[in-house]
Formats: structure tokens, sequence, C-alpha cells
């Protein structure tokens, strides 16, 4: 007895601990699968946002990384938790000194990137994986901040499924293969209600002023040296796209708009100290009041409002504020205004692909009455210099009285003289203009531009040097003009009478094909933007079918900026009156709910709500029913088991009908066989067959 | 009645802390409510009747991340920051389906629990069947918790077609004990959303008495008067040795020849004669102890040792009386009357939160 009830403790025992086993805590532990996904994510989500990372904080999270892949291959152990508390301390004070200097965004994602790292080495629940799965959402969320191509939206989507994995793999233990076509699974299942919500969602301006991103500024900058404008000519990189309402919208997409009325103004420089262009003082004070009441331009007379162009800028990020924009721009976009000096500007930085829209009136006149102090800048010249051209300007003063014809005469100058346009012009001396006009005579734009501007204010009339791009290259798939850095330009405008301000272009007198035709009619690429950069598409125009494929792509990311990058409030008006006719709430909640239960219905279908349970083996379903039909007759089967069943039936029914007594035995031996014994495939096939053929007799005998 | 159960040996998770703000009234009617909507039963299959989804604590944080990315996206009017919130948010509406999924269509069965004694740890097996095509690995049920109210929970990482596992209690003293309902909860696929179930499964178990080692002491006892004994105490072992007979398996090695065994007879079983005379009886009076519960434990041990003897015995409770037998079923009705001796008949209340009242 002893022996027995020890034994049952034992027993108990073992069960209890087997028990004990397989009760856990769900906070506990974290699975190994869910540490290679961690770890996969971890890489993932850092690698997108290493440009905006100090190298401090990569060199973190390198370490950190190298040591959960130590913790995972089980070659170090978790870092105590006073060191990993003392270095999050420490690299946030850190963050905090330089924040200032890097900018506040920037900082807040190196303290995000570097509270990812640290609480990724002390995860020890199934709590902290929750942690930094959120945290992951929230950094791929940083990086779609900068890159928005669609490659980088499926690669950053991908990113997200990695996150979503570690999860999946919490609470779903299997292989990590099943981890991640489930969580594929998820994903695509989940994308038709995303897409509807993402056209039905109604989109808000920004609530408040954000902090921008600080970068390495590209393309124009605020200060023009004579060189300036050259080095952007070696560059091959898009700076804006321009789709033209009458173009896009277009079925053929036939270019309408010449390339000599695409000048699109970026900047206004009033200020030249003798070396640089500048924007005068006057005109940045403007740009710093536009923070308070939003300023924004009159509309020009009715009559000046005839042919409108209405288009759509997408901008790449240049990490400036200055827009671009036809003369004479207005916008409803969010956040950017009219200045007086006929630009646009955005509040603020624009640290990611930014979409507005513009309308410009290119008959309406600028500026009919200038105010004295915007007189007094456009004719003020450093004293002393440039002695020759001064002479020069006088000269035409006396020559011509009247402005207009001055101006004309001045542009004429520059086509009777032997001048030459090079994007590599030889160096000039102190006095820019004089060596310019009288020495070298050659140039490209910005030095005619200056020029033009000098001669102009010194013969006293008011004029200011205009820098932006002018061109683009027109893509005849999407029916939008690209227009890349190397299109920069400088040009000049002078203030006449009656007129306001009008826009002379000396380089069009020297080399019209520039204007005309393009940039790319006047220069090889070879010897300019193609120089430095010898990966780039733009190396295609040359072969037609390549060039083809590169227009292509060229307009599926056109589209993509358009619908997707920028889908506003006017392009979801757009839809949904397509798509509904008329747009009412009423509506779009039918929509809704329609949509939501068809959503619901699909995802539940695929999940498996749905599967009846699986059919009831055939063979018992016809055993059972030659049970009820024996039933009915009066010889009820009861809780016997097949075998003894039979024997009953022979004894009650063999005398009366012994076929079927026959028969059902028959029927039942094959049925006990294929339910009971281990058959193979041939016996079981062999055994169908029999049991069929006696099935049907002992039916028909019933 | 109330005794102190030591359980120090046995993890039991505290009562949630506001569990004890909610009044009495409320639990009991909502007791009532669950025995409408999910009667007991043997066998019960989880549908949409009987599944409750809330969100997670994570599941609000994730509500919340949405809100922060959508408010991110649009101060930098970014679509894709805002694309990505909407996707989280369809992600969260794709994960109530397969939570949902993850209980529906489960089937729990309860079996027979095995023989439990007082303070110790029971286990209700219970059989879990599925109707998911066993082929799909994502529409099967995953991470399955089961547990009492209050207790610790079994975790089923994979149903599959069918599985097996066990529920444990915590011990309870003697008597008709009802485990109350089940809860069958998951956190499956993001633990976005707890999906649950109270299942009561209709169990009625009931604990024996704890058995303490003690001497057997058998009385006579006659039929007329219960309290009076004509005859002295028997010792078990006293028994009249009757013979040696060839050992057959199975037989307890207790009551082997060894000293024949030794001499290089073979293995000999020592046989006795069943006890002639008047029957023997275990009485509750005559069982020595301080309190009854010790006394109906030395019972439980005497019936078990007894059994095991396979001899014959009958049971005196004061007024409740079984009548000589032995074998297994006789075992078990002796064992089952000392669990229930002194206990009401209804009392079957449980110290749970989702009891049913009956």
């Amino acid at each position: 007895m002893k022996s027995n009830d020890s034994f049952s403790q034992t027993a108990q025992a073992k069960n209890d601990k087997k028990l004990f086993i397989e009760q856990d805590n769900f906070n506990e532990n974290i699975g190994r699968n869910t540490l290679f996904w961690l770890l996969m994510t971890n890489a993932l989500v850092l690698f997108p946002l290493y440009q905006d990372a100090t190298l401090w904080s990569i060199g973190i999270c390198g370490i950190c990384f190298v040591w959960r892949v130590g913790i995972y291959f089980g070659k170090v152990a978790a870092p105590p938790k006073l060191l990993v508390t003392s270095l999050a301390v420490g690299a946030a004070a850190t963050l905090a000194l330089v924040a200032k200097e890097i900018g506040m965004l920037n900082a807040l994602v190196n303290l995000l990137l570097l509270g990812y790292a640290l609480k990724y080495i002390e995860m020890r629940q199934i709590r902290d994986v929750k942690v930094v799965v959120l945290v992951g959402y929230f950094l791929i969320a940083f990086a779609l901040l900068e890159r928005q191509s669609i490659l980088d939206t499926i690669q950053l989507l991908f990113v997200c499924l990695v996150n979503t994995c570690v999860l999946i793999s919490v609470y779903q233990h299997s292989s990590r293969k099943i981890n991640l076509s489930f969580g594929f699974k998820l994903f695509l299942q989940s994308l038709p209600l995303a897409l509807l919500l993402f056209v039905v969602f109604p989109r808000l301006p920004p609530l408040w002023l954000a902090p921008s991103m600080k970068n390495a500024t590209t393309g124009l900058s605020d200060e023009v040296s004579l060189g300036d404008i050259s080095k952007l000519t070696r560059s091959p990189s898009l700076a804006f796209r321009v789709g033209f309402d009458n173009e896009t919208n277009n079925t053929d997409k036939l270019q309408l708009v010449p390339n000599e009325q695409l000048y699109w103004r970026a900047l206004v420089m009033e200020n030249y100290d003798g070396t640089t262009w500048k924007q005068s003082n006057f005109r940045k004070n403007e740009q710093r009041i536009s923070y308070g009441p939003l300023p924004k331009r009159k509309l020009p007379h009715t009559i000046e409002q005839s042919n409108p162009y209405n288009y759509q800028v997408i901008t790449e990020p240049t990490y400036q504020k200055w827009l671009f924009g036809l003369d004479q721009s207005f916008t409803n976009t969010e956040q950017v205004a009219e200045l007086n000096d006929f630009r646009l500007f955005s509040l603020r930085n624009i640290d990611q692909r930014f979409s507005y829209r513009v309308t410009s009136y290119p008959n309406s006149s600028l500026e009919l009455s200038l105010p004295p102090i915007a007189k007094r800048i456009n004719l003020t010249l450093p004293k002393e210099t440039n002695p020759k051209t001064q002479a020069l300007a006088q000269q035409f003063a006396k020559d011509y009285p009247l402005p207009r014809d001055r101006i004309n005469a001045m542009m004429g100058y520059f086509a009777e003289q032997p001048y030459f346009y090079t994007l590599s012009p030889p160096p000039i001396g102190a006095n820019q203009v004089d060596d310019f006009l009288f020495d070298n005579k050659a140039g490209f734009c910005s030095h005619y531009a200056s020029a033009l501007v000098f001669m102009a204010r010194s013969s006293g009339i008011p004029a200011r040097m205009v820098a932006g791009y002018q061109g683009g290259e027109y893509n005849p798939k999407a029916g939008y003009y690209s227009i890349y850095q190397y299109m920069a330009h400088a040009w000049t405008e002078v203030w006449l009478e009656g007129q306001g301000w009008v826009r002379f272009d000396p380089t069009a007198m020297i080399a019209p094909n520039r204007i005309l035709d393009g940039f790319d009619a006047m220069f090889a690429g070879q010897d300019s933007y193609l120089q430095d950069s010898p990966f780039t598409s733009l190396r295609f125009k040359e072969i037609p079918w390549l060039n083809n494929i590169r227009l292509q792509l060229a307009s599926l990311d056109f589209y993509w900026s358009v619908w997707v990058l920028s889908f506003d409030e006017e392009r979801q008006q757009q839809v949904l009156s397509e798509l509904l006719g008329e747009v009412n709430s009423s509506k779009i909640i039918v929509l809704m709910i329609i949509s939501f239960s068809i959503i619901a219905l699909i995802i539940a279908y695929f999940a498996g709500v749905f599967t009846v349970r699986p059919k009831q083996d055939p063979i018992i379903k016809r055993y059972n029913l030659i049970c009820t039909k024996l039933a009915k007759k009066g010889y009820s089967r009861n809780t016997m088991p097949p075998q003894a069943f039979a024997t009953f039936m022979h004894h009650t029914v063999s005398e009366q009908q012994p076929q079927l007594a026959e028969d059902f035995n028959k029927m039942t031996e094959h049925f006990i066989a294929l339910q009971y014994q281990q058959l193979s495939d041939k016996q079981i096939e062999q055994h169908q067959i029999l049991f069929k053929r006696y099935f049907r007799k002992v039916k028909m005998s019933l | 009645m109330k005794k102190s159960v030591k359980t120090e040996a046995h993890y039991q998770p505290k009562p949630k802390w506001y569990t004890r703000f909610i009044p009495q009234r409320i639990k009991q009617r909502w007791g009532r409510w669950l025995n409408k909507r999910i009667p007991p039963n043997k066998q019960v299959a989880l549908t949409h009747k009987s599944i409750f989804i809330l969100p997670s604590g994570f599941g609000i944080a994730w509500f919340m991340l949405i809100g922060v990315l959508y408010l991110f996206g649009t101060n930098y009017q970014n679509n894709l920051v805002i694309g990505l919130s909407l996707l989280l948010a369809s992600l969260l509406h794709t994960c109530i389906i397969y939570s949902y999924k993850n209980l529906a269509g489960l089937t729990l069965t309860s079996q027979t629990p095995p023989e439990t004694q007082a303070n110790q740890s029971i286990a209700f097996p219970v059989t879990l069947t599925s109707k998911a095509k066993p082929d799909n690995k994502h529409t099967s049920h995953q991470q399955i918790c089961l547990n009492f109210a209050e207790q610790r929970h079994v975790r089923l990482t994979d149903i599959g077609e069918s599985s097996q596992s066990s529920i444990t209690f915590t011990p309870q003293e003697r008597g008709r004990f009802n485990p109350g309902r089940i809860k069958v909860s998951s956190n499956f696929p993001l633990g976005l959303f707890r999906t649950w179930s109270y299942v009561d499964l209709d169990i009625h178990h009931i604990i024996y008495a704890e058995p303490k080692t003690s001497q057997v002491s058998l009385t006579s006892l006659d039929d007329d008067n219960s309290s009076e004994f004509e005859h002295g105490k028997l010792q078990s072992g006293v028994d009249d040795y009757k013979g040696l007979k060839t050992y057959v398996e199975g037989e307890s090695l207790k009551q082997v020849a060894w000293k024949q065994w030794a001499q290089g007879r073979g293995m000999l079983t020592k046989e006795f004669a069943q006890p002639e005379g008047k029957p023997v009886w275990l009485s509750l009076d005559d069982t020595d102890g301080n309190s009854l519960e010790q006394k109906l434990s030395k019972l439980a041990w005497q019936v078990n040792v007894l059994s095991q003897g396979q001899q014959v015995f009958g049971l005196a409770l004061k007024q409740q009386v079984i009548e000589q037998n032995s074998g297994e079923i006789h075992r078990k009705q002796c064992q089952q009357l000392i669990a229930l001796y002194g206990k009401k008949i209804t009392d079957a209340t449980v110290e749970t939160g989702v009891n049913d009242e009956k």
C-alpha cells in the first residue's frame, strides 16, 4: 500500500511538473523566433535613417545590434540595467546639448533611435518587445518623411511587415516562414481598407508648425556669386516637376506651353556688393513677417487674367524655403506665402517632396507703381567699381533717353558684340562686370544678367537680377515637365514706367537656342551635367529605347507624386465625385459601410471563419444510412458495435431474407476493415469498392 | 466551513485589483446572464454568441500610435505617413476578424477528472477540437489560454485538429466541487485584441478526503445496535494463512513469499483466507482523531488499504451506512460517502468570479 501511495504521489508530482512547464506566464520569455525577427527589424528600421543619425548614434546603434546578435547566439549575457540606464542618460544629455546645432527634428530622431537601440538590448519581457515594435513604426514614419519614391515606399512597407512579424512570432509558434507568410497575408488583406480610408479620410491642414529636418541645402542659394550657377549646371538631379492642367489632362499629352515661357522664378536679388548678388534686407524682412498673417498678393485686373496657367508643382526637398512659379503666380496651398517680389515662399523648410498648386497670369503686369524704397534699392550700385561699364551706361543714357529704348539698345549691344556663351568662362578680377564685358567677352547667364542690371542701374533704370530655372524637359508619356538643377538660370528684370517689372534675358541674345529649345539644345550633357555624375539615368537620353523606358518610369513616379504624395482635399473631391457623382456625407457613409462589410467578409472568408466542419467520412455516412433504414424496419442498432450488430442481424434476418443478411455481413466486414485496420492504399481501394458494392445491394434490398 | 489550506507550493494568481469594487449583486447578475447565454454543457462549441472581443492594453497603445502618426503626417503634410497610420488602423480591423476566428469553431469537451484528494492540485482534463482545415497553418486555433477564474492558466500553442489539456485548480477541501467557468482566451494574432469566452463544462467533481496513514481498525458491527460492539477489534494481518499459490503477474509484491523465493522455489504468493465469522466494518465512531476531518482522513486511508487487499468491509458514518462489499466500485462509493459527509448536498459554491448559481 505504502509503495502504491508513494507511487501515486510521484506521479502526481510528475504531473504537476508537466503542467508547470505548460503553464507559463505570457509576459515572461521572449521566444527565439521573436528574437530573430527583432534582429531583422532592428537592422531594417535603422538602415533608412542613417542619413539623419549622428555618428554617435550610429555607433551606439551598431554596438547594441552586435550585442543583441551576441545574445541571440548565446555568446554574451544581457547587459546590466545600470549600464543601459547610464548610457541612455548620457546619450540624451549629449543630444540635448547639440540639439540646437543639428536641429530639433534631427535631435528627436536621434533620441528615438538611441532609445530604440538601448531598449532593444535590455529587452526582457514581451512588454518590452511591444514597446520596441511601436517605436519601430514611428521610426518608419520618420523615414517616410525623407524617402517617398515608389521603391522607398515598397521597401519601408516591407520593413513594416517585418516589424509586424515580431508581434506575430509572439503569438504564433510556427516557423519563420509561416510567420512571414501570415504577416504578408494580414498586410495584403488590410491594404484594400487602408486604400479606401486613404481616399475617404479627411485631410486636415497642418495643425501647428512642426520643426523640420536640417540638412545640407540643394539647388539655388540666396547669394549668387558669378560662378555659382555654373556649378549647378553640373548637377543632373531633379529640382522639381510641373504638370500643367491642360497638358496632363489631355489625352494626347501634347506640349502646349513653349519653352521660352518657362521662366521659373525662385529668388530675386537686389543687392550687389561688387562680387555677389544677394536678397536685399528689405525683402528678407518681408519673408520674416510672413509668419504673421500670411501675405497674399492682390489678384491682377480681370483683363490681365486672360490665358492663365493652372499647374501643380512637385518640388524635391531643397531644405530651403523658396518655391518656383511662373509670373505672376498665385497659390491656395496652405503655408505658402505670395511675396511682393512675386515669389512664392513656403513657411517651412522643404525637407520632403512638396506639392503645391499655382495659378499664373502671364499677361499681368508686375508692380505698376514702385515704392520709393524699392526704387532706391534697385538703383544702388557699389561706388567706384567697374568704371568702364559705368561709362558705357552713361553713353547709352545719352543716346537713348527713353528707358524702354535704352534697355533694348543694351540688349542689342550683347547681340552685336562678339560675346560668347560658355559654361566654363575665364576667371574675372576685382571689377567683375568690366572684366567680363570688355576683356573676356565670355560667360553664362549670370554674367550677362549681372552686366545688364549693372548697366541699367548706372543709367538710372531700376533693375534687378532674378534667379530660378529656365525651361524643362517635357515628358510626353504623362505630360509634365521635369526641371533639373542644370536648368538653373539667371535673368534681368527692369522696371519701366507704366509697364512695371519687365523681364529681359540677355542670354536669349547670345544663345537663343538655350531659351527657345532648352539647355539640352545648347550643350551636350557630357560637357555639363553628366561630367560629374557617371551614373544617372539621364545618360539614356542618347539611346531612344532606353530613353523611352526612362520616361515611362519617370512618368510612373510623377503619377505617384501627384496621386499619392500630393493627394489633397482637391484630389479627394475629384476622386469622390467621380465615384459617387455629387459628394455628400450620407453617400460617403453608405459607401464606407458597404465597402467595410465587403472587405470584412472577404477577410473573414480567407481567415477561415466560414469553414464548415469537414464532411463526415462517406463510408461512415453510408453505414449510418443503412443503420437508420434498418432501424425503421425495427432492427435497431442502439449502442452495438458494428460486429455485434452484424451478428445480431444475421441471427434475426437470415431466415426471412438470407441475401440481405449475407450482404449486410459482407458490408460490415469491409466497413470494419476500412475503419479499424491498418491498410495499404491498394487494400483501401479494394475494400472501398467492395463496401460500395454491398452497400448498394443492401440498400436495394431494403 | 473555512479551513486554511496551505498553498505555498502552488502558484495562484491574485485576483485583479478591481474585482473587489464590483458589488456582489452585479457579479450574480452577470453569472445568471452568462448561464442563459452560454448554458453549462459537457460539450460547448464557441460561436459568436459566446465570444467576447475587446482591445487589449497594447491595442489601445496601437490606437494611440495611429493617432500620433496621423497627426504627424498631417503636420508634415506627408501622405505616406498618413497612409501608414491608416494601414495600421486597417490592420486593427483585420485583427478583429482573426482574433474572433481564433476562438470561433473551437469545441471544448470535458473529460472525467481523475480521482483527487483534498489539499491536492486538481487537474480537469479537457479536449479541444477544431474544425479548421489541418493543412492551413494560418486558420488553426493558436495560443489558446485556458484557466478557471483566478487560477493558473494553461497555454496551448496550436490546437491542430484536436488537443488534450488539463486545467489546474488549487487544492480544495473535500466534498462536492464545481470549479466554475473556464475562461478560454487568446491574444492571437498581434496581441491587439483579447478574445475570450467563459465556458461551463458542467463539471461536478467530488474531492475525496485526504488519506491519513493510521492503523486499520475494523469493528464488528451489530446490525440492530450500531453503537454496541460484541466482538473485539480485529487487527489486520491476523487473517488465517491458507497456503501458497503460484504468483500471478500483477499481484501485490507484499504478499510474495520471499522466503520461499530465496530458497529457489520460485515466485509464490501467500494466500490468506477471507476473514470468516462476523463481517468487518469501518466506523467513524470507532476512529481516533482530534477532529472530524482527521477521523475522516483516517477512514479514507483505511478504505484504500482494505480495497487494495481486496477485503470485504462496510462503512458506517453515523446513520449513513454502506453494506459490506469489496472491489473498486465499492471503494469509490465509500470514498464519496466520506467526502460528502457533513456537507450539504447543494454545497457547490466556489469562490470564483464567474460561478453559476444553482
